[in-house]
């Protein structure tokens, strides 16, 4: 559960998640995530869609979601990469977006697009299970199994590593046939259970 | 909330839990079996492959003595450091020296090959002996335990150390036609706690602290001898009535009948 003191001040989170709060608080649905019709029409075309509420007010506002894990992750004008269906809660003063992620979200089944924050202030992202952050730096790559992302920011690129062979084909595959590979210099968040994917069973 | 940790490979732990549901197994060229599926991030070069792969052939022969869960396991091999999870349940290491433990086959997650994998006879358990470590997985904290005890079937992940895992049944439960009959209907009330399995002897019981179940994993069946426990028929012709495919469980109509001597 996030707990969030507020003065005056409002933060974006997923509609629907608060469960409790004392104090005043103003509830108003954001169409389009707060990005304008343009952030509307490119979620609607992407299909990253979330539907956020602003929550402003005196007081403290509770978030949570399907009992899941909550992880903070403080934003200095860097970028997080996260799937919409992860990201709970975004100070207001951080911008949310879209961008192409390339050929990963065929495997993961998130679609080929994730959401992006960036700006100053903290996001809250969710996780089954506490997420481990894994630190990428050049010469440390880090492979990630698909069902396990969660989100990553930084300088990082990502490649799609595919292990299929014929013994995959025949059944005798390694079970990890589909990876992200991450290099750059960056951080990965992780979760300690694996979504169900297209590239799981393989 | 204190600073998330962040960790890279120099910080993070061998062969040790990063946290309550990540375990982090550091590959020094050397090899691990692991279940299917449950790598989920790793640094360095390591390979997966299916236990079929022509090169373990030799690994084979002394560590892993399950064909029938030879689908289900991969080898990593290679140099590096990879995390594993399971559904975010809870996963912890052991240590076996030189001894021998059985864990509900769905449970395992990972284990060094100087351990070899057995299949047990307790169908859907796996045995392990020998020296070295393994990986398990439990929903909840796993709870030690020193026999003599019954525990909840759904409770158990496994037994060390040879104590003698049986049966039990309440004796209200097997005693006149209304026990039968109010366990066969459910009228009357059952508390659901009639059966459970009895450890005695010397040795430790691993019990999770729920009773979920993690999903098993096709075991895949023992083969058709008698003598092997749900291996089917026994021998044709031995008088044991009603020994089919599914076993006859005491409350059933069978025991109904022959409590009144038919």
């Amino acid at each position: 559960m996030l707990a969030v003191d507020m003065s005056g001040d409002s933060v974006k989170a997923k509609n629907g998640s608060m469960v409790a709060y004392d104090g005043q608080m103003a509830f108003k649905k954001m169409s389009g995530g707060g990005e304008g019709l343009r952030g509307m029409v490119t979620r609607r075309l992407t299909g990253e869609q979330m539907t956020v509420m602003e929550v402003r007010g005196q007081g403290t506002c509770y978030f949570a979601d399907r009992a899941s894990e909550i992880n903070l992750v403080s934003l200095h004008g860097d970028k997080l990469y996260v799937e919409a269906s992860n990201l709970l809660c975004t100070d207001a003063g951080l911008r949310t977006g879209t961008t192409f992620t390339g050929l990963r979200g065929g495997a993961t089944g998130n679609g080929l697009f994730t959401t992006t924050v960036e700006g100053m202030g903290q996001a809250a992202i969710m996780s089954d299970g506490p997420a481990v952050i894994l630190r990428v730096t050049p010469q440390y790559p880090l492979s990630v199994d698909p069902g396990a992302y969660i989100a990553h920011q930084g300088n990082l690129q990502q490649h799609f590593q595919a292990g299929v062979t014929f013994r995959t084909l025949i059944g005798e595959g390694g079970g990890e046939a589909f990876q992200i590979r991450f290099e750059g210099d960056g951080l990965v968040y992780v979760q300690p259970s694996e979504r169900n994917t297209i590239g799981g069973d393989v | 909330m204190s600073a998330p940790v962040i960790f890279d490979p120099m910080t993070l732990p061998s062969d040790d839990n990063v946290n309550a549901y990540t375990f982090c197994v550091e590959l020094k060229g050397g090899e691990w079996f692991l279940q299917k599926g449950k790598m989920i991030a790793y640094y360095g070069r390591i390979e997966f492959n299916g236990i079929g792969h022509g090169r373990f052939e030799r690994l084979l022969r002394t560590s892993f003595h399950s064909p029938l869960h030879a689908s289900d396991w991969v080898v990593a091999q290679g140099s590096g450091k990879m995390l594993l999870a399971d559904r975010a349940f809870d996963v912890n290491s052991y240590d076996l020296e030189d001894g021998n433990l059985t864990i509900r086959s769905g449970n395992l997650l990972a284990y060094q090959p100087t351990l070899a994998l057995k299949q047990s006879i307790v169908p859907g358990f796996l045995t392990l002996i020998g020296t070295g470590k393994f990986v398990a997985a439990s929903n909840g904290p796993v709870v030690f335990m020193e026999p003599p005890i019954r525990v909840d079937p759904q409770a158990l992940v496994g037994w060390a150390d040879c104590p003698s895992p049986c049966h039990h049944y309440d004796h209200g439960y097997m005693t006149g036609v209304l026990g039968g009959l109010r366990s066969l209907t459910g009228l009357g009330g059952t508390s659901g706690e009639e059966h459970q399995f009895e450890f005695v002897g010397a040795g430790t019981v691993l019990l999770q602290s729920t009773e979920m179940l993690m999903a098993e994993q096709a075991t895949g069946a023992v083969p058709h001898e008698p003598g092997v426990p749900g291996g089917g028929a026994g021998v044709p012709g031995s008088g044991h009535a009603g020994q089919g495919a599914a076993p006859r469980l005491p409350g059933q109509l069978g025991d109904l009948q022959r409590r009144f001597g038919l």
